[in-house]
């Protein structure tokens, strides 16, 4: 785990104003792509390395087709997108994540196709970007495999399907849905990339709490988490598209 | 508290007001878009194709002089463009050109946008398609249609697919009917009045055709016209009247799975402001089953493009019991004061008529044999027939195959889906046909959602040693043979006539040639690597003279061809697209 060290040894400062947090401005992870990843994922924005943003996942992907991840963000404020990206994945972006009316935090599944870092980035208002990651070692071959629906050959029968579960943790009612699609990365020979574009997180009132823009890494019939205040006017709709055209429209009741 | 919601498609949840509010991409304003009158105007600017036809009327014919008969011989290769994948199967397209783009379409429902002077890839689009698609005759696309800044075209699992011209993005996806029921689509749309107008394909699975309006900005149903007898059509939503009239040329209840499926496209003529559209085979084939005419089986409709009404139609096979479609463009034209429209039809005649009512002025044969019919009376329009029908196989000893025939020409037609040309200056039409015939047998059959609706056994045969295909000049007023130009495997590709005194059109041997217009001498080949199937065009650009088409072997041949198919196999597959521009 030396990697992590880079963490200690470039740490600017440190803050304890009403939580104490780290900051670098140098590659905690050591990747061979972060001048890559902060020049054509963050535009070259001024970055900060942030142990704020925390990503919680397993060190090592038992399943490459399907490694849970979890992003947290703790005491930043003005959050305007959370990036994620795994930067020696052949397609690195993951998703992209604005949460305009709910908290910080979302979970998913991702294929990865080697040991790659995953990293959470991000914006506040003030135009930087907060990153938080570490490393996930894999075996490899997630991203260029066929989907299974592809295999059994009946996605388009549940294609956007959604089904969804609801309960209160942390006096936050957080709800977990599932949206059936193959997700394919259009790596896997003869197989075109067909994958969900984005979806708003949608309360029964009309306004948007959430909009949640996936690219292909995200595992097939992808699952997320997020927390959802209790007093947001239920039910809450799940509104997008693929990059075929096929609508997701779908009602999550609680 | 588990709970299962089903997506929109199905139906099963509440509307919402801001679901009808998703758009699902900003259209861009990046390029000058194509208009109603750029399309209206597509056959006289030279600078683009914007419609399948190389204008509405589906004359493919360019006033461009540029590319002659002195100079066609230093036709050279500008690019040539590789469709990639592993998906090389038939490649029957014609490629569009707008705002320095050309944008093809290719097997498997793919579309891909290149500029067109370098070839270089601007966006592609791999449609995702489901594993249970019935497409009968290969998994081709014929083209798309450009309205504004979207390319519209239609895939084997029945759905229209709108994309940004500039991005390829999805703008607006509408589902055409059940690819499980055997529906799909494979022609290119045409552009008339802002409305976007398809058909259906699937006529051998007892679908039942139709035409279709839709609004091409945004995929909204206009209007609808089955093409079989006793279906309702609609407009805005409302019943538009029955086509036809219940029963009157149809028995029983046999015209609920009736097929005349509108697959190969239409054209439209704005003189006289109808869409004419061709309507396939009645089914099932087996004819004993459906005594009378079964309209509008084996037509051209001439369709009001605003309120989706048949103003007239012709059929060419009456009871067709010979798989005789009559889905072959119909082609405006004028002669002697006169608006005419030419047709060569699958059942070997080629038909002139009178385009403002359907009247049959002239029709004579392009090929040379005709079993079926001595002719057709050009006082009723009905084809004097003799008598060479499949038997009814109830009548067999065993019940189970009808006494057999040898009947030219065969299934595939004296000529198929691939369009003639018209030349404005020859006066000449240039038809790709085919010289073969068929055993054909009749067997009973019943309907089954998703299966062959077919009720016949079939084998094609050559009925000449030395070729099949023979691109032909005829002109229609005489109905007199010009000259001839034959191929030794049949001819399946697009034909294309310019005002250079040229005639160009591929061979499944892998050559794009061209010929003299008047005499059919032929002028200049380039061998492209693969069967030409697909449809050439021309157009200018910065003073140079450019002609593309499509290669790749494949189409119904090789897959129903019978003793055909064995004379083809060495026929190697391919996908790319060819663009020429002459030597400097």
């Amino acid at each position: 785990m030396n990697k992590f060290q880079h963490t200690f040894i470039f740490a600017l400062y440190v803050s304890c104003f009403n939580f104490c947090f780290a900051t670098s401005q140098v590659d905690p992870l050591d990747s061979p792509s972060w001048e890559s990843m902060h020049s054509k994922i963050l535009n070259n924005e001024p970055v900060i390395f942030d142990d704020r943003v925390q990503i919680s996942m397993p060190d090592f992907a038992e399943d490459p087709m399907n490694v849970p991840v979890s992003v947290q963000v703790n005491n930043l404020e003005n959050i305007e997108e959370i990036v994620i990206f795994a930067d020696l994945n052949p397609i690195q972006k993951v998703l992209s994540f604005q949460p305009f009316h709910i908290k910080p935090y979302l979970s998913f599944r991702i294929k990865v196709e080697q040991s790659t870092p995953v990293r959470a980035a991000v914006r506040t208002s003030d135009g930087s970007w907060h990153v938080g990651g570490s490393w996930l070692e894999a075996a490899g071959g997630g991203c260029t495999a066929p989907s299974q629906g592809r295999a059994a050959g009946n996605w388009h029968e549940t294609l956007m399907n959604v089904s969804s579960r609801s309960w209160i943790k942390n006096e936050l009612g957080r709800v977990r849905f599932r949206i059936m699609h193959p997700m394919d990365t259009g790596l896997a020979d003869g197989i075109p990339e067909f994958y969900l574009e984005y979806f708003d997180v949608v309360d029964a009132g009309g306004s948007v709490l959430a909009k949640i823009t996936t690219y292909q890494p995200i595992s097939e019939n992808p699952v997320f988490t997020l927390d959802i205040n209790k007093e947001i006017l239920k039910p809450i709709n799940l509104l997008g598209v693929d990059n075929n055209g096929n609508r997701l429209n779908a009602q999550i009741e609680n | 508290m588990n709970k299962r919601n089903r997506a929109c498609e199905t139906g099963l949840i509440k509307s919402l007001a801001i679901a009808a509010s998703l758009a699902l991409i900003p259209a861009s304003q990046a390029s000058a878009g194509v208009s109603d009158k750029d399309i209206l105007n597509d056959a006289k600017t030279t600078g683009d194709v914007v419609s399948y036809g190389m204008g509405t009327q589906g004359q493919r014919y360019s006033t461009l002089t540029k590319i002659n008969d002195k100079n066609v011989s230093k036709l050279v290769p500008a690019f040539s463009f590789s469709f990639g994948g592993e998906k090389q199967r038939g490649q029957e397209a014609q490629p569009l050109v707008a705002n320095g783009k050309i944008f093809v379409t290719a097997s498997y429902s793919r579309v891909y946008a290149m500029d067109s002077k370098t070839g270089e890839e601007i966006w592609q689009y791999d449609h995702r398609l489901p594993e249970g698609i019935l497409p009968c005759c290969d998994v081709v696309n014929r083209g798309g249609a450009l309205y504004e800044n979207l390319f519209i075209f239609g895939t084997l699992d029945a759905k229209l697919v709108a994309l940004d011209q500039d991005t390829g993005k999805v703008v607006w996806k509408e589902k055409i009917d059940d690819f499980k029921a055997g529906y799909s689509s494979t022609a290119a749309p045409m552009i008339v009045k802002g409305k976007v107008i398809t058909g259906v394909s699937g006529g051998e699975f007892g679908i039942i055709g139709r035409v279709e309006a839709r609004d091409a900005k945004t995929g909204k149903l206009v209007w609808v016209r089955p093409t079989v007898e006793g279906h309702m059509g609609m407009l805005n939503g409302k019943d538009n009247g029955i086509s036809g009239k219940t029963n009157a040329t149809w028995p029983g209840d046999l015209w609920k799975t009736g097929g005349a499926a509108t697959w190969a496209g239409g054209t439209y003529d704005p003189q006289v402001d109808l869409i004419f559209y061709g309507t396939g085979n009645p089914a099932p084939w087996n004819a004993h089953l459906r005594p009378g005419d079964n309209l509008y089986s084996t037509s051209t409709v001439a369709i009001d493009p605003d309120t989706g009404k048949i103003k007239w139609h012709y059929q060419f096979t009456p009871n067709d019991g010979w798989d005789y479609d009559g889905v072959n463009e119909t082609v405006s034209f004028n002669s002697g004061g006169k608006k005419l429209a030419g047709h060569a039809d699958r059942n070997g005649f080629f038909y002139v008529l009178d385009r403002t009512n359907g009247k049959l002025v002239n029709a004579f044969p392009f090929v040379n044999q005709i079993d079926w019919a001595k002719g057709v009376d050009l006082k009723t329009g009905r084809p004097i027939e003799t008598g060479v029908r499949a038997g009814d196989p109830a009548k067999s000893a065993d019940g189970k195959k009808g006494s057999q025939i040898f009947v030219a020409p065969s299934f595939l037609g004296g000529k198929n889906w691939m369009p003639m040309a018209y030349s404005q200056i020859t006066g000449l039409f240039y038809v790709p046909s085919n010289e073969w015939g068929m055993d054909l047998w009749n067997e009973p059959v019943t309907y089954k959602k998703g299966a062959a609706y077919l009720g016949a056994g079939f084998t094609i045969k050559p009925l000449n040693d030395d070729y099949i295909g023979a691109l032909r000049a005829f002109d229609p007023i005489t109905g007199k043979k010009v000259w001839e130009v034959k191929n030794k495997a049949p001819l399946w590709g697009g034909v294309m006539a310019t005002a250079g005194n040229l005639v160009f059109t591929g061979t499944p041997e892998g050559y794009l040639k061209a010929f003299d217009a008047k005499t059919g001498k032929e002028l200049w080949k380039f061998q492209t690597g693969s069967g030409v199937v697909g449809c050439p065009i021309t157009w200018e650009e910065d003073g140079e003279q450019f002609i593309a088409v499509p290669s790749g072997w494949g189409g119904a041949v090789p897959l129903w061809g019978g003793d055909v198919a064995k004379s083809v196999k060495y026929l190697n597959q391919g996908g790319s697209l060819w663009v020429f521009k002459l030597a400097k």
